[in-house]
C-alpha cells in the first residue's frame, strides 16, 4: 500500500471559506458522514484572521447549513464547524471514496488543498490521479511512502480529535519539530539546543512550551490538577 | 533483468548503494542514466566500482538537455527494462519521499506500468509493462 500525499487547486468548502476572509490560513476536513440527498455532514476546523460570528458565516456560506459552531481553547480565531453541504462541496472526498481510495487528511492552505491519501498500489495511483485531475485540473504529487498498515483514516485519529484546541499553534510546532527531528527517541537523536536552534527560540521557550504540552496532555488523560 | 537507474545528482552515493545491494542482482545488466544537470558521472562510478563490488554489467547514458518524460520512456522501452530506480533526494516533514517532476511525470504516464517500491534512497518502479 502507498501513501501518497497531492496539491490540487482549492475547491469545495475550503474554498469558499478561504473567500470570506483573506485572512483564513487554513480549512481542514476532519469528518464527513452522508446525508440524505446528495449532502454531506462535515466538521471542519477553520483558522481565520479574525473573530467571526455563526450568523456572519452562515450570510457567506448561504449554500451550506451550519449545525455547530464552537471557537478552540487556546487558538485565536481558531473555530470547530460541523455544516451539511452538498457532496459536491468535498469533491475530492467524494472522488477518493469513490475510488477506493483511503482519505487521510484534507487541508485548505495557500490556495491548495493538501490531500494525504492511501492507495493499493502503482496502478491505484494512476487511476486516482486522472480522476481527481478530470474534475479538478492539474494535480501535482508531493510525496509517497510504503506503508503496510492503513493508519487513520479522515475522522478516525480521535486522539488528534481530543487534543484540538488544546494546544495552541506555537506548542503544536515545538511538538511536532521534535517529534520529527527524533528528541523523543532512545537515545535522542536531537539536543534540545538544537532544536530551539532550528525553531530560532531559546531554550527556556522551548522547555517552557514542552512543559505546557506534557500539562496539557496529563490534563486530558487524568483531568484538572486538584 | 535490466535496471535504469536515473541519476540526477553526483551526490547520489546512498542510492547507487542501495539499488546496487538490495535490488539488483549479480549479473544484471546496469544502465547508469544521467540526467544533463550532471556533467559526469566518473568519480561517483570510481567510487562504487559497481562491476568489481557489485559483479554488475553496466552502461552509462544520458537524457538530452530539454528531455521530457517519453524520451525516458522511450529508453525504457528500447532497453526493455525491467525496473527503473529513481533516487530520493530530499522528505517531506512527515517522512514521505518528495516527489519530484520527473517522477510525477513517470509515475502517471500511460504508457508505462508495474509495482511500485519506496526503499529508504529509492524509488523502485519494477515489474515494468510498457503499453504500445
Amino acid at each position: 500500500m502507498l501513501r501518497i500525499e497531492f496539491q490540487i487547486r482549492l475547491a469545495g468548502i475550503p474554498s469558499q471559506i478561504a473567500d470570506i476572509d483573506s485572512q483564513v490560513s487554513s480549512v481542514e476536513i476532519d469528518n464527513a458522514l452522508p446525508v440524505a440527498g446528495d449532502s454531506v455532514f462535515l466538521s471542519l476546523t477553520a483558522q481565520f484572521g479574525s473573530d467571526i460570528s455563526q450568523d456572519t458565516l452562515a450570510e457567506k456560506l448561504p449554500g451550506v447549513q451550519i449545525i455547530d459552531m464552537s471557537k478552540a481553547d487556546v487558538n485565536q480565531h481558531t473555530y470547530y464547524l460541523g455544516v451539511i453541504a452538498a457532496l459536491s462541496d468535498a469533491s475530492v472526498l467524494s472522488l477518493l471514496t469513490e475510488n477506493q481510495a483511503i482519505p487521510h487528511r484534507i487541508v485548505g492552505r495557500n490556495a491548495h488543498l493538501n490531500v494525504v491519501a492511501s492507495v493499493r498500489d502503482w496502478n491505484h495511483l494512476k487511476e486516482v490521479a486522472n480522476t481527481v485531475e478530470d474534475e479538478h485540473g492539474s494535480l501535482e504529487l508531493v510525496g509517497t511512502t510504503q506503508t503496510e498498515t492503513i493508519g487513520f483514516p479522515l475522522g478516525g485519529n480521535k486522539i488528534k480529535q481530543s487534543m484540538s484546541g488544546k494546544l495552541s499553534d506555537k506548542q503544536l510546532e515545538v511538538l511536532e519539530t521534535a517529534y520529527r527531528m527524533g528528541y523523543f527517541k532512545v537515545p535522542q537523536e536531537v539536543t534540545a539546543e538544537e532544536i530551539a536552534s532550528e525553531l530560532d527560540i531559546s531554550r527556556s521557550t522551548l522547555s517552557e512550551r514542552l512543559r505546557r504540552v506534557e500539562h496539557n496532555f496529563c490534563e486530558l488523560l487524568f483531568g484538572p490538577q486538584e | 533483468m535490466t535496471t535504469i537507474l536515473i541519476i540526477n545528482s553526483v551526490e547520489q552515493q546512498p542510492t547507487v548503494r542501495e539499488v546496487l545491494s538490495s535490488v539488483v542482482d549479480a549479473g544484471e545488466t546496469i544502465y547508469f542514466l544521467r540526467l544533463p544537470t550532471v556533467r559526469c558521472l566518473g568519480p561517483l562510478i570510481q567510487d562504487i566500482n559497481p562491476m568489481i563490488e557489485y559483479d554488475v554489467e553496466y552502461t552509462i547514458s544520458c537524457l538530452p538537455e530539454g528531455y521530457d518524460v517519453a524520451e525516458l520512456v522511450e529508453f525504457a522501452v528500447e532497453t526493455d527494462a525491467d525496473r527503473i530506480c529513481i533516487g530520493i533526494s530530499e522528505r517531506t516533514v512527515t517522512g514521505k519521499a518528495r516527489i519530484d517532476d520527473l517522477t510525477e511525470s513517470v509515475l502517471l504516464h500511460d504508457r508505462i506500468s508495474g509495482d511500485f517500491v519506496v526503499g529508504e534512497h529509492a524509488i523502485i518502479l519494477e515489474e515494468l509493462d510498457y503499453a504500445q
